[in-house]
């Protein structure tokens, strides 16, 4: 246990003097900027820009469809510059970091709580709800996703070791898929990078939802009927047929994981954790890859399948950060918000794995998932539309967006009472065999 | 028969880290001008936010999970 720590801890500062070394590398996409705006002249539709690390401004032209007067000067701002009629002309720009109001600090604690819940229950992150809900209250996606991303691998490590004290997690297991994520992470950027330069902020935006919806509704409709399966009777120790095929191939080399009881060739683990780092990389979400793939690939329980991905979760999320750092886009402000309220409910998720059967930790990752698939889902016209390839009026817009919301919303809210009522009606189980026990315990000695 | 001894709920410690982590926010928050200049300068920087979070999360971690054990929230016990 000692040797795996020492390792864990040599890996990760490798890899952050690399991202050091290598950050010419790093940094936001040719076509985006970050910088601010010195004046605005809404009368020819220019600005002043002066760029982040340059000294010198520059006049930069809006395309029309930007309203010049309500953008804010002397604030950090990324914008998205593309050509038209052969001019550079800047097509979005956004405020980098948002302004606080109360209601935004209550609902980031929130929010941090329950995605916090969330996490420690089922293993995944809670970014799913976390980012989307940031870009809902103005944060621009890859600022929502960096200060994620650094709030995560924390409230990531204090899940882990309290589940590992629980006796739940494979931490071998979880060092090897960590290491094949880091190089999906790396696949992932690029694509993110390239859409991102191709499509812009839009584009971006409409893959990201579709990868959500489509992983959410396959992934989540099998994890949600699986549970639904076991919970009508279904023998829940049984390995999934998929599971025991590949357990049978042995191609070396061969990789013993104790606390999941499956022995397994390396090979298998390695497309779950590459898979797990693009879906990472992209969307900011893995464990939706990474659970239901250890337990219906690998074969592990649901139980240490969730407790597993927060040690790949902490390691991905680390070095993402520092990937994020280096590039200035992280808000330490969302990120220490989030982190109040995610601590209280990772914890809480945690120990109340240890109050409920197996299948329940399936229903609440089944439920969840299709829910936000709904969300995500109602989006998708929406920038279909902005990039021009369907027509959506403003009344449609709202109702999608209201649609969007509140799903989220449900999500959140399905979440917490699923495991709220598991854990209350497994705490008030474990008090009554208490006491019965020990009033055996008096009567036997009587 | 084995008595069952009850630990003493950690009252103190639930405080003392709460104070420290509270008083950190605070502190952090009432110079936030100061801190995202720096916090969002990129390169080397980065060390600033990613620290930061380690500190934040020991404490902060510390207190929550100090607070559950006062509320009565504890891991199911295997007998």
């Amino acid at each position: 246990m000692k040797n795996v720590l020492i390792a864990i801890i040599g890996v990760l500062l490798v890899m952050s003097l690399a991202s050091v070394a290598l950050a010419g590398g790093g940094g936001p996409p040719e076509g985006v900027k970050t910088g601010v705006f010195t004046a605005v002249n809404p009368k020819d539709n220019t600005g002043v820009f002066k760029e982040s690390g340059h000294e010198e401004t520059v006049v930069l032209r809006f395309s029309e469809s930007i309203d010049v007067e309500s953008i804010a000067l002397d604030k950090k701002m990324m914008i998205s510059l593309g050509k038209v009629d052969g001019h550079e002309v800047i097509q979005e720009a956004s405020r980098m970091f948002i302004g606080m109001k109360v209601e935004k600090i209550l609902a980031l604690l929130l929010i941090g709580l329950i995605g916090g819940l969330l996490s420690g229950f089922i293993g995944s992150g809670g970014a799913f709800v976390l980012t989307p809900s940031m870009m809902s209250l103005g944060v621009p996606g890859a600022v929502a996703v960096a200060s994620n991303m650094c709030h995560k691998f924390p409230k990531a490590m204090v899940g882990a070791y309290k589940r590992f004290r629980y006796g739940q997690v494979d931490l071998k297991l979880g060092v090897t898929m960590a290491v094949s994520a880091i190089i999906g992470v790396q696949i992932g950027v690029q694509i993110q990078k390239w859409i991102l330069h191709n499509w812009g902020n839009a584009g971006s935006n409409l893959y990201v939802s579709f990868v959500f919806v489509a992983v959410l509704v396959i992934v989540g409709g099998y994890v949600f009927y699986d549970a639904w399966k076991l919970s009508k009777g279904g023998d829940e120790t049984k390995i999934p047929k998929l599971a025991l095929a590949l357990q049978k191939v042995k191609i070396p080399p061969m990789m013993h994981f104790k606390t999941a009881g499956v022995t397994m060739s390396a090979w298998v683990t390695l497309p779950i954790g590459l898979a797990t780092g693009m879906l990472a990389a992209t969307i900011a979400v893995g464990g939706f890859i990474g659970v239901p793939g250890m337990i219906y690939v690998v074969g592990a329980s649901a139980i240490v399948a969730s407790a597993t991905e927060l040690v790949v979760a902490f390691i991905m999320g680390f070095w993402g950060s520092i990937q994020w750092g280096i590039s200035g886009l992280i808000d330490i402000r969302l990120t220490l918000l989030i982190l109040a309220g995610s601590l209280f409910g990772v914890q809480l998720g945690a120990l109340g794995t240890t109050y409920v059967k197996d299948y329940t930790v399936k229903i609440v990752m089944g439920a969840v998932m299709l829910i936000v698939a709904v969300s995500r889902g109602a989006k998708v016209p929406i920038y279909l539309a902005d990039l021009g390839f369907m027509e959506v009026n403003a009344n449609m817009g709202r109702v999608l967006n209201s649609i969007s919301f509140w799903a989220l919303v449900a999500a959140l809210g399905t979440a917490g009472f699923i495991i709220a009522g598991a854990m209350i009606k497994g705490m008030m189980q474990a008090k009554a065999e208490e006491s019965q026990a020990l009033k055996e315990d008096a009567v036997r000695n009587g | 028969m084995k008595m069952e001894t009850h630990k003493k709920k950690p009252y103190m410690k639930a405080a003392i880290f709460g104070v420290i982590s509270i008083a950190s926010y605070v502190i952090l928050f009432q110079n936030v001008g100061l801190v995202m200049e720096h916090f969002t300068r990129g390169g080397l920087y980065a060390a600033l936010p990613v620290g930061s979070v380690f500190y934040f999360s020991f404490l902060h971690g510390a207190f929550a999970s100090n607070v559950l054990e006062v509320i009565g929230l504890q891991a199911k016990k295997k007998r």
